[in-house]
């Protein structure tokens, strides 16, 4: 492992001489993703003259990629397993073995549905399993979600998507910009934005403009053929929107009037049809197909491609190349924007492969880096010097939990890989209650005191976290007598990792001092392990 | 660029109210250990700077939509006055429904403002709007009084909680959750819907008072290597969630009525709603920015003075008792009690002897802190169908309400690199209501 490397830096170093010729100023592609992530990241901190943190420890790296790809933390046997191998090749094989596992498409569906449909009262988790494990490409996944076949079984889930916002198209239009296209225009709708030039009316209501004839008709999405927005200018001018992109594209169209009279539908495309009726002939025009369509063209889809950059790369690092999510503008450049484009190049090139994009950033040695910043304040997060914390959401932190109460001895070393995610769906389908306590994540994530008091006083995270039954981790430590032991095990199960020399004698002592109510005395171990902040967080 | 460096996005940099509080923090750590204490209040130097910059609010929520023309703007005589008549109150010229007498004989303290118009009569739209000052916006949540409230009022490190709601009731609870918006779970607020004692605050049998400070002291310590380098506000935000549970759960005798005397707990009443008024001013005598009560079925469409018959002195009562019980104890100065609903309701009466949703014209009251008592703003018309002068929206009210707590309305907090005001740019709080 340590000669392929070098000579692929070597490599590297030649190609970067290279292409310091090339046309667009960006290093040339074809290239594995992670030497590229590492070039760009590292130039710009020697340019400042930062030294990058060290390489995490193995116990935290496979915690952190465990959680990151298959949404759980490792079983003790697989972090003993990674930490003992000395394969030079160990960490790819782990990324392989996470990314080949059913738990991969399981998480990255929940990931996904959460980024999709964040907001509304669906979900289009069921599809995107479907799509996600047949390794769909995502400009395919955008185009099922955006036109739905609804005659189709397997794609009529997807149109939850757009269904949960059919009846408020102003919603539509700026949910749709900013999860695909990494931008809110929503401000453009009152007024040009004041300090970015970009963002105009005429932008949002052209957006607008590809949505309004879209709507509802007796449970079915249908569109019109002919339909035209109109909107008042601050200046109090009506003016009519034409389709019209982000990037200023115009979609010339004899359709933009209002639909000639008996095809009229009601105003705000409230079902007017009964349940049964047939569902309405699709336009010869279709404005949302046409916007579809431009996005992806070459020229135009700057805006797709980079939007998904920048949010898997967010959900990996937990910062984005631009940040916020959905303002992706000339006033708000990313952080590198080369690497931006790059990565942006490299995935149109290779048809949208969001699972070549995932390997690619989790190879990559700032992804690898360790989380805690030793001297002073810590470099801004945009140098990507130090990996950054990330608070579990709510089905990682339910996961987590129900692997962290359980015997390790429930999933052995020797398990065939099928039985082995058997077991563990069967922690996954318990967890979905308990995931629904707890708040998703947002950027500026600040945990609630109801969550405290829900750990500290519930009787029902009590049941279900503190029994010492005989599948429970506190019924096997119960077995243990030698407080050591019950702390090694305890905190390998639950942290993941051996406790350091002060932590075994803090909680050996904890032990030995209630050494006459052995079993209260674990149990509230377990409890101050299991609402630790390391416990809560991914580092 | 420009808009990079005014504010570079990071969380630590934007407001930060432990800095803020510093001076009053230092001045009161003393005694602040314990805000539980209401007693507290005997220290004479340090109770006096509390009092003076501790603001809080309590806001009465009419769910349902009180009527203004059976409360605050009667028009007896007129074909739309219905069959109660007005009385004069204790300011000369004053009038208001002859269902409040209690109220009649305090307006001193209270300021009507008879001139909303808010355009949203239906109740999930009314109660956003009423609840923020503002509606939503696609991509972003705003949070509402109380959240706001919490934060501006609250304490960091706090004992007791920021922002207590109780509804009890169904009608239209679903429709006005408290929520933080884009300000996160911190400043949510304490919900309660059935019992009088929030959930989850009472230790579990089975687990002594001292193992349970012991484990979450064990939680504390192995937490605090963890954190050592990792600096953020989110892994702080959970130490500190932890670190709040001991106080929190010793403020649950705040909720608990029987701590007070009987004549005090005569004074508000036997009902519901009154007992929890009654630890409403429990709350806010601790050091709770923000508590709501909501009063429910005032959705009268039918039976609409049957139900105010039977509503609305109990309203009176209640809240002439809370005033009373504030200024007894020199808090009404500093605390802000508010009423308030979705809308008010059509002074065209309907078949069934009912009032119906009505934004166009209609009443809110704010008395105490900040605000010219003894006084109305703004008037309706001769049969209460639309606002005559002195018109105001919602932006315009919360305007009001932040400005008599001392908050600057036009304030910004920033999601991402957005400046957001509290209230929309270039909104005025009404002048002539505030002291």
């Amino acid at each position: 492992m340590r000669t392929l490397p070098s000579i692929l830096s070597l490599a590297a170093a030649l190609f970067m001489a290279e292409s310091l010729a090339a046309a667009d100023g960006l290093l040339p592609p074809n290239q594995p993703i992670e030497q590229v992530v590492d070039q760009y990241l590292d130039a710009r901190l020697k340019e400042e003259g930062i030294t990058p943190a060290g390489p995490a420890d193995d116990t935290n790296f496979i915690r952190r990629l465990t959680l990151d790809l298959a949404g759980r933390i490792p079983t003790v046997e697989e972090t003993k397993a990674f930490v003992a191998s000395t394969k030079p090749g160990k960490r790819l094989e782990l990324v392989e073995r996470l990314m080949n596992s059913p738990a991969f498409v399981r998480h990255q569906a929940t990931e996904f549905d959460v980024m999709l449909m964040n907001g509304t009262r669906a979900s289009v988790r069921a599809y995107l399993l479907t799509a996600l494990a047949e390794k769909r490409s995502w400009d395919r996944i955008y185009r099922e979600l955006m036109l739905p076949d609804e005659q189709d079984a397997k794609q009529k889930p997807a149109s939850e998507f757009l269904r949960q916002r059919v009846r408020d198209l102003d919603k539509l239009t700026a949910e749709v910009s900013s999860i695909f296209f990494g931008v809110n225009v929503s401000c453009a709708r009152c007024h040009d934005h004041p300090l970015v030039h970009d963002w105009k009316q005429d932008h949002f209501f052209g957006m607008k403009s590809f949505f309004s004839r879209t709507y509802e008709s007796g449970g079915h999405l249908a569109e019109r053929e002919f339909g035209v927005v109109k909107f008042k200018t601050t200046k109090g001018v009506e003016r009519q929107a034409r389709l019209m992109f982000l990037t200023g594209k115009v979609i010339e169209t004899a359709t933009l009037k209002e639909p000639p009279g008996g095809e009229k539908k009601s105003k705000k495309g409230r079902k007017d049809g009964s349940k049964n009726a047939p569902p309405p002939a699709p336009p010869q025009f279709s404005a949302r197909t046409q916007l579809v369509n431009l996005s992806l063209e070459p020229g135009q889809r700057d805006f797709f491609a980079r939007s998904i950059v920048n949010r898997l790369w967010h959900r990996l690092f937990g910062y984005g190349l631009v940040m916020p999510l959905d303002q992706m503008h000339s006033e708000n450049p990313p952080s590198h924007p080369d690497l931006l484009d790059w990565l942006a190049r490299d995935m149109v090139e290779h048809h949208y492969d969001i699972r070549r994009l995932i390997h690619g950033l989790v190879l990559s040695r700032a992804y690898a880096r360790d989380s805690r910043w030793e001297k002073g304040d810590a470099p801004r997060a945009s140098l990507f010097a130090v990996a950054r914390v990330k608070p579990l959401t709510p089905m990682q932190l339910a996961v987590a939990l129900r692997l962290a109460v359980n015997d390790p001895n429930g999933l052995p070393a020797n398990l065939k890989p099928e039985e082995f995610d058997k077991r563990l769906q069967g922690l996954e389908s318990g967890a979905g209650g308990m995931a629904r306590l707890f708040e998703q994540p947002g950027d500026d994530f600040q945990v609630g005191v109801s969550e405290a008091l829900l750990f500290s006083n519930s009787d029902r995270i009590r049941k279900e976290l503190l029994s010492d039954g005989g599948d429970r981790l506190l019924g096997r430590l119960k077995q243990l007598k030698n407080p050591d032991e019950i702390v090694d095990l305890a905190m390998r199960t639950i942290l993941s990792r051996p406790p350091h020399d002060e932590e075994r004698k803090l909680l050996g002592d904890y032990l030995k001092q209630r050494a006459d109510r052995a079993a209260e005395a674990q149990r509230q171990l377990v409890w101050a392990l299991l609402t630790s902040t390391e416990f809560r967080f991914n580092y | 660029m420009a808009l990079n460096r005014r504010f570079c996005g990071s969380p630590l940099h934007a407001v930060d109210r432990r800095a803020f509080l510093g001076t009053m923090a230092a001045g009161a750590a003393a005694f602040a250990a314990d805000m539980t204490q209401l007693n507290v209040l005997q220290h004479p130097l340090l109770a006096g700077e509390l009092k003076k910059q501790q603001k809080r609010c309590i806001l009465l929520w009419l769910a349902g939509g009180a009527s203004q023309l059976e409360t605050w703007d009667p028009k007896p005589g007129a074909t739309t006055g219905g069959p109660f008549r007005a009385i004069p109150t204790s300011v000369p010229g004053i009038h208001i429904s002859e269902l409040m007498p209690q109220m009649a004989k305090r307006m001193k303290h209270t300021c009507i403002i008879r001139s909303l118009n808010t355009r949203n009569g239906d109740h999930g739209g009314g109660a956003q709007l009423m609840m923020r000052g503002r509606r939503d916006e696609p991509n972003l949540k705003y949070p509402d009084l109380g959240a706001v409230l919490a934060r501006e009022l609250g304490r960091t490190d706090s004992q007791v909680p920021d922002y207590v709601s109780f509804y009890f009731a169904t009608e239209g609870r679903g429709m006005a959750p408290g929520t933080a918006g884009f300000l996160g779970s911190r400043y949510a607020p304490m919900e309660l819907y059935t019992g009088m004692i929030p959930e989850n605050i009472r230790r579990l049998e089975g687990i002594s008072d001292g193992d349970h400070k012991q484990r979450a002291a064990l939680r504390d310590l192995l937490s605090k290597e963890f954190v050592r380098g990792r600096a953020s506000h989110s892994l702080g935000s959970h130490g500190e969630a932890y670190q709040r549970v001991h106080g929190l759960m010793a403020s649950e005798k705040l909720f608990d009525v029987s701590q007070e005397s009987k004549k005090t707990r005569d004074m508000y009443g036997p009902t519901q709603f009154g007992e929890q008024v009654l630890v409403a001013r429990r709350l806010v005598e601790a050091g709770v920015p923000f508590v709501r009560v909501g009063r429910a079925w005032w959705d009268s469409h039918g039976q609409n003075f049957e139900t105010h018959q039977e509503l609305v002195p109990e309203l009176d009562h209640v809240m002439a008792a809370l005033l009373d019980d504030l200024q007894q104890r020199g808090l009404l100065e500093s605390t802000l009690v508010i009423t308030l609903a979705e809308f008010g309701r059509t002074p065209g009466i309907n078949p069934s002897l009912g009032r119906d949703h009505f934004a166009t014209a209609w009443s809110s009251t704010l008395s105490g802190c900040g605000v010219k008592g003894g006084s109305v703003y703004g008037k309706t018309d001769a049969k209460g169908e639309r606002v005559a002068e002195g018109e105001v929206g919602a932006a315009e009210l919360f305007a009001t309400i932040y400005r008599a707590l001392g908050i600057n309305h036009q304030k910004n907090y920033y999601v991402g690199s957005r400046p957001v005001p509290l209230t929309e740019p270039g909104t005025k709080a009404i002048k002539a209501v505030l002291a």
